[in-house]
This record gives C-alpha cells, structure tokens and sequence, in this order.
C-alpha cells in the first residue's frame, strides 16, 4: 500500500461541501477522523483511508467512487439533489457537471453554483398539481372499479345459483336417459336380426362406401381449401407488403403471377388511385359459373349441404325405405287412401287405419312385426341420443360456469378481486389510418385495414406481465395476445397491450416495434387500485 | 394456424434470400470485358512476339517544359487518330491522357474533373531529353525520378534510382477501341453467305480478335443494353516490376493486400469490378464489385511505394496477377472514357497518401458528434419510439450522440416529408434529441417519387434536371422504395441550387424546403449508386441519357459522389456562417472523402462479415476516404450477444460507429442485452468516448495529410516484409494505439504481430510487453480487448461517462505516458469547438505532450520531464493566438491524472516545474506511476518532472 504522499497542496479547489450530493441516509458517515496532525476519511468501502481534503476534490480516489459524491469524476456514482421546497432526487453521476441543468434537481445543484437556477418552487407547486391531478384520476378510476369488483360479485353469485340450477336439470335429465335408454334397448333387441340382415343388400353397402369416399373427399376438400386460403394469405400480404429492398424479381413474378389468378390489378395500379379495386369485383362472379350446367353442385352448395348429407343416419334410412316402399302388395288403396278423402275426415280415417292395420299384422296379414319393431326402435334410439345431447349441454354449461368461478377471482385469471371479469370479451379498437386495430378483451386482437378486407388476428389472449408475479400491479399493466397470423418471412403475430389507470377502457396508441409485433397501449378502470393501497405499500 | 405447406414455403425462403450471382453480371457475361480478357489472353499466348500496335510521333521537346503532347498511331488502324498528352507536375505525379482525335463520337473526358479538387500544378523541374527512340524526364529534388516514354511500341516507364516502378502498356494491352459505324447486318450477311470467294481477311485480328463480340448491343438477363456508341472500351495494362503487393481499389470484400485474379496464383476466377452496385446480401470473399468504386492502387514493397490513379468512371474491371519475379502486373478494362491515368511516385505510403490527397482532397475535419456513437435502425417506427430509445439510453448510461431515421418516416418514401401519422411532431422530437447535445440524421435517397403531391419531384420535373431514358426525351422512369420513381441528375447544373434550397429550414421565394427540420439535421445519402430495383444488375440502364448528353455508363460510378458533395453543400448552406455538416454515403467514388462518411452497405450478422468489414475499411482509407465504418452487429440477421460483443469493439475502434439493423431483425439496442453482455457495451462505448481525443486529433492529422486514421501494418512499417500481408490489426493515426479486433467466436486469446523492437503497454493492465519472435500474446475473452500502447506514445483521454459527446468539453483529461525504451514518449491534442469552420482561423487548442528522460546513474532512469507545449503556435495554424476565443471558453479545463507506465522504480518526488509537489501513488508490481490531479490547465504550457535519483 502507497498513501497519497500529502505535499504542499495549492489546487484551485472548487472547495465544494463534503456533503455536497450525499443522500441524508448517509450524511453521517461523511466526518472526517483525526491522525495526528490532519484529517483522515476512509472509503465507505473500507478499501482507503484519504486524507478528508479529497473528499469531493473533483478526483477519484476510492474505488467505490464513495469519495466524490458531489463530482462527476468517479464512474456510476450517484448524486443527491436535496430539491428544498420539492422533494429530493438522486441523479447519475454522469449528469454532474456537464453543462445541463437536470429537471431532476430543481435546486440546480447538479452544476457548479449560479449556472442553474433553482427552480423548486415552481416545480414543487407543478409536481402537487400534478400528482393531485393523478390522485384524482385514481380517485375517480377506482370507483369504477369498486364497480367491476361488484360485478364480480354479482357474477359469482349468479354462476354459483347457475350451478345449482344445472345440477338439479343434470339429475332429471340423467333419470331421462336412463328411462329413454332402456326403451330403446329394449326396442333394438327385437329389431337387431332384421337390421343386419337388411344391411347386407348390396345397396346399402355400396352407399356405406359412397359415405365413405365422399367424407374422406370432403376432408381432402377441406384441407386443400384451407391450403389455398393460406397460400392466398400469404400471396396476398406480400403484394401489399412486399419489400422490394430484396430486389428480388422473382418476389416481383409472384405478386404479378397471384395478382393475375385472383384478378386483382396490380397493387401499383391500386395504390396510384383506388378505382382498380372497384373493378375485381364486377369481374369476379364469372370464374364460378362454368361448374353448374350438368346439374352439379356449385361451391356454395357443397359449403351448405354437404355436411347435412355426411350427417344423414343410414340405418334409420333404411328403415324409412321399407316403412315406405315396403313389399309391393303393400303398395294398397289402403295405404294411399288418405289421399282420398276429405281433410276434415283425415284424423278418424288416421286412427281407423291403425287400428286396422296393428289388426291386420296381429292375423300376419300385414307386413308383420319387423316392419313394427324397427321403427320402434328407431324412434327410441332418436329420443335417447336427443336425451343425450341435452344432457351433455347442460354438463358443458355447469362446467364452463364451474371454471368461470375459479377464473374470477384467480389472480392469473381476471385478478383476485375479479375486477377484471367486466371486461372479459369488451372489445376495444383504435383507428390508426391505415387500419383499425382491435382488441377484444382475453379473447382476440386483429388488425383490420380501413380499405376493405378481412385483416389479420394478432393473436389470442395468453398471458399477463410475465415479468412480474400473479398478484402485483405490474402483472396487470400488460397483455400478450400470440400466435396470431404468420407474417410474410416473419414470426407468428403477436401483441402486447399495455394498460395504466384511466377512467375509461380506451386504446391510446398502436406501434410495430419489430416486424408483426405490436405495441398498443391503453387505459383502465380495473388497474385504478384505491389510494389507501399505496400508503399500505409504502410503508411496507 | 397455418398449413403444413405454408410452413414448408418458410422453411424454404432463407436459401433464396441471399446473394445472387445471377443478378450481376461476371466478365463473361460483359462484352468488353470479354473482349478485354481475350486480348490479354492473345498477348500470352503468342509471347514473345506480341508487340502492342500503338507507337507515337517523337513529341517536339524543349527540354524544360513539364511534358508534351503527340499524336498516336494504331498499326491496325492506320486511319483512326489518338493523341497523347505526358504531363510532370509537382511532387513528381505524373499524368498520362490518351484520346482519340477527332473521332466520330467524344469519349467521355469529365471523370477527373469531378474527382480533383483543381487543376494539379505542373512542375517546374524537369528535363526532358530525347534519344534511341525515346524521350527521358529526369526530375526529383534528388533528381534520382525518371520517366522514360518509348515511342515505337509506345510505352511509358517511371523509374526512381534506376528500378523500375511503374509501367504502362509494358505488355501490350494498351487498346483503345475507336468510335465507329454499325455496319449494315444485311449487307454483312450477304458477305458471309457469298462465303470463300469473299473471304474477309481482318487485318487487326492478331490483336482485336476476329468476331465482333458484343460490339452494339448487348442482353443480359432481361435487359438490353442498346449501346448507341458501339464498342469504346479502354484496356490498359499497369505493371509493378518490383513490388509484390498491391493495395486499394476499394470497394471489395477481399483482403487488404490483393489476391490474383488470373495466371497460376489466382484466388478467384473473375477480375475484381469497379461499378457501384447495391448487392443484397453480399459475399463476405468475393472480387465482385459493391456500392462504391475509388480506382486507385498502391503497389507497395519493402523499399518503394508508388500509386496509380485511373481516372474512369465507366464500368472497370481489373486482374491483377502476382508473378514470380516479385512484382504485379494488372490488366484495367474500362467500358467507356478517355485514358486519364495518374501516377504517384511515392516512395513511401505516406507519401503516395499525401500525393493522392493534393490530386482528390482529404476528409476534410467532421462534425465532433459524428466521432460518437450513431444508434440506427430500419426503423424507429414514430416519434415516441425515438423518445422512448433515447430515455433508455439515458435511464441506463449509455453514451450515444446521435440517433438515425430510416426511410419510414417518409410518408410514401417521400424524402423529407414526415408521415404524420407516426411522427406527428418531428421539429420537437429532433429538439428533445438536441436537448441533450445529441443529433438526428435522416436519410434521403436520390429517388423521387412520381407523384404530382411530392413537391420535390414536382419541383425537379418543372426544371428538367431528372435522369433521361435512352431516348434522351422525358424522365428515365424506374422502381425504388416508393415504387414509380425518377432520378435527379446532380450532373445537370440546374439541380444544384435546387438541392440546396430543398434544405433550408425557412421557406424563401415560396418555394418548398424542409421547414419541418433543424439546422443540426445530418443526411444519410443511401441507394445512391443508384440502386434501381427493375434495372439491370439492380440500377439504372447504361444507355440513360445524362446532362450533356453522356451515357449513364459513362459516369456511373461518380453518381454516388455528386448526390453526397451536393448534399453535403445543401446542409452547409443552411447556416450563416455555414457549419460541418454530416453526410454518410453508400456509394462513393475517389473524391467522396470530401463529402462526409462511408460505410460498407448491407452486411450480413455473420463472423466472416465482421471480419471482412474491418479489412474494407482499411482498404477505404488506403483509397483516400477514412471516414469509414461497418454496421454494428450486420444489418442482416440476429447477432448472437457474443457477437454483438465483439462487434461494438469493432465499432468503436473504426473512424465511423454505427449500430444498424434491417427491419425483419428483433430489436438490438445495447441496454436491451442481458447481462454480463449489456454492461460489456456500456463499457466499450464509455471506452470509445473516452478516447474521442484520440480520434479526433487523428481525424485532424488526415484533414491535412490524407493519411488514413486506421493505419495497416505495411502503412506504419514499409520496410516490414513479414507485415505487408496482415490486415486483422491496425494503430490509429499517429496515437500509437494498436487494436486487434476479435471477429471470431469463442476466442480466448490473440497474438498480435508487433514490427520493431519496442516496448508495447496494455491499455487496460498497464502490463510492459517485450516482443518474443515478433509476436505478443494477449489474453482476449470476451470481456478482454487487444489494445496495446506502443512505448513513446502519450494518450490523451477523457475518463468520465457522459450522456453525449458535446457534453465532455469542460471534462478534465488523464494522460496515458508510455515511455520507449529509451525513457521517452510524445502525443498530441487537438481541440476546437467541434461544430464550426472557426478552427481556419485559428481557433483551435493544438498541444504536443513531451515526456524526455534522463539518465541515471545507472542503467535506469534520473528524472523525466513531462511537458505540453503549444503546437498550434509552433505550425501557425490560421490567425492563431493561444488566447482565441475556444481556447478561452475551454481554460478551464484541467488534466487530471497523470499514468507514467515504464518508469522502472519508484520515484523519489514529483514536482510541477518552478513550483509545489504533487501527490502521487507507484505500484511497484506494474512500474506504474499515478500522478494525481495536477492541476494544470489544458490550455497552458506546463512541465512536471519525476525525480527517480
């Protein structure tokens, strides 16, 4: 160890105070001790003992910089503006002696005397104002929010009486199906022979296969659809967003080549005035008419009936066929009679002809009781699948109420006071221009272009402020919606909501920040925490 | 979700984004350049018996004048005219001109006038004789400089103490192909179809080849080439006899010293190719050309340099090819122009340097901000996002000046015009920059939109001063960032006074100008080779029409130029008096380096682009343009930390530093790195600004000398053989500092190559290293940087972390003394304001630091006087008085600290010269001693002297 060798020393000192920039937690610490004849004072780290002259000489001595707390000559210092009249600031060292008077230090303490102005009352009386001015928002915000709080409550009661409900309807549906299920147990083991018998016909067979190929054709259908549509996506932002900084003429081709398939002007075209868009649209219909003239089905009827035809129960078809067709004796005045006679007379001629024809199978002159029998257990088997159904709807709705409960007040979820359940599937959007962007509350956020389209999802709601723990304001101030639509030689869309306190539910502002990934800010009632909650904290 | 197909689609997309050879042409796909190739490929065939067709007349001489001028005779073409002109001028340069007379058409004779800063003096000192059919200068304050012109095959010799350094058309290559008429292709036809019985017998075909390859027009790709003027090519053959390494001719991603590029050492097939061009994703070892084009070579040995300057503008390519004897001999063929070629007699680098600036100009001294950390990215998406990254910055220390605007702040890529909708306020948010000292530089390209509401393609279409198409009639109409796009012609004198109007900040005469920006505003000049997106090799067709009626092909590598000089004048002009601008050009020319900044375009985040930029920008410098950076971390990609680490050091030991990054690239910033990397940033950009003294007196040096900041090892030691070919380590101006950037991963430690016996400090550790087989070993982790302080070198620096550059003027600076082994050591300071042209007249602080020691009694040291002197005072610099007006407003600034490293021993006092003692601390384990706060002002001679005995 080599002290400093203390020499006649005659420095231009700027002859600052030794507690010049020192925060008053540790005032004390800044005495000097005595060694004989002068004045010692040792590093707050304990690495250095100096003389009490270099404290705050404008060089550094210590390593931890604790020696210059009024200067800006050692690195990552900190500096204590005492503000008198506003409340106190502490600053980078860097900010120390460079010319510029900091906001932070109203007292202009930060610059050698008489170049910054002390600005403390000013600011302190801006800064009450202020801070008055927030606590009103708050104020006022957090009302609101009691109000959300309330809902929850309401919300939780209705669930919790929904719940119930639905238990009591579950208990008489399941007694329901029970009863339906041994009817039709019943009724099928009569008819079961006859059924497999019938289902041997080549006919049927051939249309089980028909089934099959169709179903297995729409899924292919389906899936080369939603290939197109996605080629067509991505063919579609990359003539509206095509860089042409890749200078790539077959980029160039591309955009040229899908414009030409789905007879779209050329995106310049569009861009130089907007009459090309009106154009497409009066050319479009034609691509679809070629396809109707044998008697096909066109695209929209594919769309609309296919899935009902896919869905037709084949069993009970073949049943209906024989109830109808039957043997071709059957095909009697007796049967067609009806068409005979008056309306007025058509409810007694009903029951007459049951009645005679239940006879008539009792004395096996009718076509007997398969015909019966299967179309009792046909009935049966529909009642008890409807019972079914019912049953398993009211099963889904007691649970999505039951996981609507635990939601509501889970921190991860609309936040422990539930304040956040209000806003569930509020949807909230802001035009910026070019698109309108909106945000539907823990569902889906989706850009949507001004000039017409359909636009992109940005994403679904996935999580809260990773960055800080379930519980903590922080958490709430941010949203992430992810995995929307692929950009174009980019990631998944995504975006982060960005909330502070504010009387109303509002989106502020929208940036891309990096390719596809959004930055929208806005404000809410349900992050307006009550006043009282800071004081608690701050005293923690 | 998307389909699995769509996904594939992605999966495929990254292979077909890269460098495409197929947009550029190779010499094989360019007609002249084939015919260029197959005549030097005759030449060696035939050997011994190829003698170049071109003789002159003996000049009529008297024997004092500085040159003369003579016709010139083609043996294959008895008909055509040349004409010589040899011209000595001072400084020994000498300038050769060759052109045709009175041809059918003119060659294009304007590409030196734009790259000179005047007329070059002619010398008074020569004498010519004439003898053996020759005509000799002799010359040179020693008179040991000859050149020697044969007349019969003409050939022309610059020999310095009777070796031979230059020589042009020694092989005979020399062709310059004369203006001609299309023949009729029926009537050719018919002479081909009439076969035998008219069997053409081409006379010239020994020499030109008998097809007339690509002589009109010429298709490549999908693009016709029309070429009106028919062939026009020049070829010229420059051989180095004694020199076995060749420099410069930038811009290439090759080593510093050339490679061949033909005969048995070639490292690549093609020549390398002079014609700016913006190559996207560029290859990191390649001959091909890039954005900018300085036709200059340094041809350099052991006892000689000497330089050559060919002054052509059209499209070049030249192969160099290094042979056995030792020496290099190259092969220039141009598309279109007049031989202009400058030879620099040397005969040293410092001298080709210096000789090279009197012909071109320096860089002349920049703005001082523009030396600190430039933070860009395409693109801060509005004016809020600009705000938000400087309070990050701030909010975590780190030190930045100035902040850049890519193209989208344009509404439409209209330059100039702010998209309003993201950047609402852009006066306030460039004075919330300002606010704290810093810059903003916006970009504006040299394409215009077509569109009527843009009142600066308005403007430019009224006056007629856009880029014509073949026809010559209209606006050349191409496709850039804004799609349907026009050019303005900075060749039309028309455009010059309306580029500097588009810049004023008030509007005068009513006419529109960039009220919406501040007088501080720097301009990024981009796409200015020009970069056209549907034009072939992705810029404008060779046959658009100019002012003056010459070919784009003619002047297209001095485009780039004229867009920057005019910009660079526009942003001067916005001041009474005028004030340093700051201008950074993509495409440059010889000449450009009075215009502002470089940088090496779209690189990619790879090591083997970061290694190649660090050797491009000293090919830069050697070209005469040292203002010159790569971007910080490629523009291209997603930089792992570790990269981005080693990166900034890059940058923040090149002239230029800049971050930059392409908008498909995740944000960057260096506060958004986690830690240890973030605070590894911190501390390299703290390091760069704390040697800003360093960087600026050095971009003071060059401003006068030419000579680059980044100096390679055969710049600083020409007579070190083993250091000719290292081009991964550089010293910095005459500092002493000597860096070698890591630019590969995973590196724990380097050896740098050091050329003398001399103690070399550590920078960091203060550790004395003394060179074992040349070679010192450093550690290098990543939190480690190989900087070393050669012995005899004092570094002025300035410690203290501040928010901006501007802000450290009234810092107190620390000296670095590394005393040599003989106990001395010298540096410089230079100071100004930084932002004016006051340091003309004198308002400058210009000091020399001496350390001189004496000796002890015994091996070691007695004492050493430490001393600052005022060198301002010494050179006369303008009007100078020590007390000017910035050396006032800086008197009191302090040194602060003293490091004396190589003492040896622990002195006894130190003593401020006639006066107290001052405090001080040794630490005998390093040698080092710390002198503390002496309290000197920077602005005064002082001395303080260390007692050892």
């Amino acid at each position: 160890m080599h002290p400093w060798l203390l020499l006649a020393l005659a420095l231009p000192s700027l002859a600052l105070d030794k507690t010049h920039g020192v925060p008053p937690s540790l005032v004390s610490k800044y005495v000097p001790s005595t060694r004989g004849s002068h004045q010692t004072w040792t590093c707050l780290d304990g690495s250095k003992e100096i003389t009490w002259s270099a404290v705050n000489d404008d060089y550094c001595d210590c390593r931890d910089g604790s020696d210059e707390p009024g200067t800006s000559a050692c690195p990552n210092n900190k500096f204590y503006c005492r503000n008198e009249g506003h409340i106190g600031a502490i600053i980078q060292s860097s900010r120390v002696n460079d010319g510029l008077c900091e906001q932070e230090c109203c007292d202009g303490s930060d610059e050698p005397s008489g170049v910054c102005p002390n600005t403390c009352q000013e600011v302190g009386v801006e800064y009450r104002k202020k801070t008055e001015a927030e606590r009103k928002l708050r104020k006022t915000g957090s009302k609101i929010r009691s109000s959300y709080i309330a809902y929850a409550h309401k919300e939780q009661k209705r669930l919790e009486a929904l719940v119930a409900d639905l238990a009591k309807e579950i208990e008489t549906r399941e007694k329901e199906v029970e009863r339906l299920r041994d009817i039709a147990e019943r009724a099928e083991s009569l008819s079961a022979a006859e059924l497999e018998r019938k289902k041997q016909s080549p006919l049927y067979q051939s249309l089980l296969v028909h089934h099959t190929a169709l179903k297995s054709l729409q899924k292919e259908h389906k899936k080369h659809l939603e290939r197109e549509k996605a080629l067509g996506d991505i063919l579609t932002s990359l003539r509206a967003d095509y860089n042409p900084n890749y200078q790539d003429m077959a980029v160039l081709e591309a955009v040229r080549g899908w414009e030409a398939l789905a007879g779209l002007p050329h995106i310049n075209d569009v861009r130089k005035g907007d009459d090309g868009e009106a154009d497409t649209t009066a050319d479009k219909p034609k691509t679809e008419d070629d396809v109707e003239d044998e008697g096909l089905w066109n695209a929209a009827k594919i769309e609309k009936e296919l899935d009902q035809l896919l869905k037709t129960d084949h069993v009970t078809l073949l049943l209906e066929y024989d109830q109808l067709v039957g043997p071709a004796s059957a095909q009697s005045l007796l049967l067609d009679i009806s068409a005979y006679l008056p309306d007025a007379l058509l409810p007694s001629y009903h029951s007459f002809r049951d009645s005679l024809l239940s006879a008539l199978s009792v004395f096996g002159i009718g076509r007997g009781g398969t015909f019966d029998s299967s179309a009792e257990s046909n009935r049966a088997r529909v009642a008890l699948s409807d019972a079914e159904h019912s049953l398993k709807l009211t099963q889904d709705e007691q649970r999505t109420a039951n996981e609507d409960l635990l939601d509501l007040f889970d921190p991860e979820g609309f936040g422990p006071e539930g304040e956040w359940k209000k806003l569930d599937g509020m949807c909230l959007s802001k035009d910026t221009g070019e698109y309108t962007y909106e945000v539907c509350l823990f569902d889906e956020a989706k850009q949507i272009p001004n000039s017409g389209g359909s636009g992109f999802s940005l994403g679904k709601f996935s999580s809260w402020n990773k960055a800080a723990g379930p519980g903590e304001l922080e958490y709430y101030t941010r949203q992430h919606y992810t995995q929307g639509a692929k950009c174009w030689n980019g990631p998944h869309r995504s975006v982060e909501l960005v909330f502070t306190c504010g009387t109303e539910n509002t989106l502020l502002t929208v940036v891309e920040l990096e390719k596809c990934e959004y930055q929208i800010t806005g404000t809410t009632p349900a992050l307006c925490r009550p006043l009282e909650d800071e004081h608690t904290k701050d005293e923690l | 979700m998307r389909s699995p197909g769509a996904l594939l689609l992605f999966l495929l997309l990254p292979a077909a984004l890269a460098f495409k050879q197929s947009d550029f042409k190779i010499c094989s796909q360019s007609g002249f350049c084939r015919r260029g190739r197959a005549l030097a490929a005759r030449a060696q065939e035939s050997s011994s018996s190829w003698h170049s067709p071109y003789s002159i007349d003996p000049p009529e001489l008297s024997p004092r004048q500085p040159g003369f001028t003579t016709s010139v005779h083609s043996s294959i073409h008895p008909n055509v005219k040349f004409v010589l002109d040899v011209m000595i001028h001072e400084e020994g340069i000498v300038r050769v001109r060759m052109d045709e007379e009175n041809g059918l058409r003119k060659r294009y004779n304007e590409a030196a006038q734009w790259a000179l800063i005047g007329e070059p003096p002619l010398s008074n000192d020569v004498l010519w004789t004439t003898k053996g059919g020759k005509a000799k200068a002799v010359y040179g304050p020693k008179k040991d400089m000859e050149l020697v012109v044969d007349f019969n095959p003409l050939k022309i010799t610059l020999f310095r103490g009777g070796k031979e350094q230059v020589t042009l058309n020694g092989r005979g290559l020399l062709h310059m192909e004369h203006f001609r008429t299309k023949e009729d292709p029926k009537l050719a036809e018919h002479i081909e179809s009439e076969g035998q019985s008219v069997l053409q017998v081409n006379p010239a075909a020994w020499f030109e080849g008998d097809t007339q390859d690509a002589f009109w027009e010429e298709t490549f790709s999908t693009w016709t080439d029309t070429k009106p003027k028919g062939p026009e090519s020049l070829s010229l053959d420059i051989t180095f006899p004694n020199h076995a390494h060749v420099y410069g001719i930038p811009q290439h991603a090759t080593n510093l010293s050339l490679p061949s590029t033909t005969g048995p050492t070639a490292k690549y097939t093609d020549p390398f190719r002079l014609y700016n061009a913006d190559v996207f994703e560029y290859l990191s070892d390649s001959p091909t050309s890039l954005y900018g084009s300085i036709p200059l070579m340094h041809a350099h040995s052991a006892t000689s340099t000497v330089a050559v300057f060919n002054a052509l503008a059209s499209e070049t390519w030249i192969d160099i090819a290094h042979v056995e004897k030792g020496g290099v001999e190259t092969h220039w063929i141009s598309e279109s122009g007049i031989l202009d070629v400058f030879l620099l007699p040397g005969p040293t680098p410092t001298d080709v340097f210096t000789q090279y600036a009197h012909l071109t100009g320096t860089a002349p001294l920049p703005a001082q901000w523009s030396l600190g950390y430039h933070q860009c990215r395409w693109n801060y998406v509005s004016s809020d996002d600009v705000r938000g990254v400087q309070n990050r910055f701030d909010d975590e220390d780190f030190p930045v000046d100035v902040f850049w605007l890519d193209i989208e702040y344009a509404e439409d890529h209209k330059y100039f015009m702010w998209n309003k909708k993201t950047f609402p306020d852009p006066v306030e948010m460039t004075k919330d920059v300002e606010a704290v000292e810093r810059k903003m530089v916006v970009i504006v390209d040299p394409h215009l939109k077509r569109s009527n509401d843009y009142p600066v393609y308005k403007r430019a279409s009224e006056l007629g001063v856009l880029v014509k198409p073949k026809s010559g009639e209209g606006e050349y109409e191409g496709w850039c960032w804004p799609g349907s796009s026009s050019w303005i012609d900075f060749f039309h004198p028309g455009s010059w006074d309306f580029w500097i109007s588009l810049f004023k900040t008030n509007t005068i005469d009513g006419q529109w100008s960039w009220t919406e920006s501040t007088n501080n505003i720097g301009v990024w000049n981009d796409m200015n080779e020009p970069s056209v997106f549907n034009g072939p090799e992705i810029t404008m067709p060779k046959d658009n029409v100019h002012y003056g009626g010459w070919e784009h092909r003619d002047v297209h590598n001095i485009n780039g130029m004229l867009f920057a000089n005019h910009t660079f004048q526009a942003a001067e002009a916005r001041t009474d008096p005028p004030r340093r601008p700051f201008v950074l050009t993509r495409a440059f020319y010889a000449g450009s380096q009075r215009f502002g900044a470089m940088w090496t375009g779209d690189n990619l985040g790879t090591w083997e682009h970061m290694t190649i930029g660090v050797k491009m920008v000293l090919a830069n410098g050697v070209g005469g343009m040292p203002f010159a950076g790569s971007d910080v971390g490629g523009f291209f990609g997603n930089p792992e930390p570790e990269m981005l680490v080693r990166w900034y050091v890059v940058g923040a030991f090149s002239p230029f530093f800049r971050a930059h990054a392409h908008i498909d690239t995740k944000r960057r910033e260096p506060y958004l790195l986690e830690e240890p990397y973030k605070s590894l940033l911190r501390d390299i950009l703290r390091l760069r600004y704390s040697m800003l003294p360093v960087w600026y007196t050095a971009f003071r040096e060059t401003s006068e000398s030419g000579v680059p900041i980044l100096r390679p090892q055969y710049v600083m030691f020409p007579g070190d053989e083993a250091g000719f070919g290292i081009d991964d380590q550089y010293y910095i101006g005459s500092s002493g500092l000597l860096v070698k950037p890591v630019t590969q991963k995973g590196i724990k430690e380097v050896s740098v190559y050091i050329a003398e016996d001399q103690v070399y400090y550590d920078y960091f550790t203060n550790h004395a290293h003394r060179t074992k087989n040349r070679h010192i070993t450093l550690p290098a982790n990543l939190d480690q940087i190989p900087l070393l302080i050669r012995g005899g070198s004092i570094i002025p620096t300035r410690e203290r972390p501040r928010r901006s550059s501007p802000l450290m003027k009234h810092d107190p600076f620390t000296l670095r003394i590394a005393l040599d082994t003989s106990g001395n050591a010298h540096g410089e300071v230079y100071l100004d304001d930084g932002e004016t042209y006051g340091y003309g007249r004198g308002d400058v602080v210009w000091r020399v630091f001496g350390a001189e020691s004496t000796k002890g009694k015994g091996k070691g040291i007695g004492t050493v006087r430490i001393s600052s002197a005022d060198l301002a005072a010494r050179t006369q610099v303008g009007a100078y008085d020590p007390k000017n007006e910035f050396a006032r407003s800086v008197g009191d600034v302090r040194v602060e600290k003293l490091i004396v490293l190589g003492l040896g021993k622990k002195p006894l006092n130190v003593v401020l010269d006639g006066g107290r003692e001052l405090e001080w601390e040794f630490a005998s384990e390093g040698g080092v001693l710390v002198v503390k706060d002496p309290a000197v002002r920077v602005v005064d001679d002082w001395a303080i002297v260390v007692k050892l005995e």
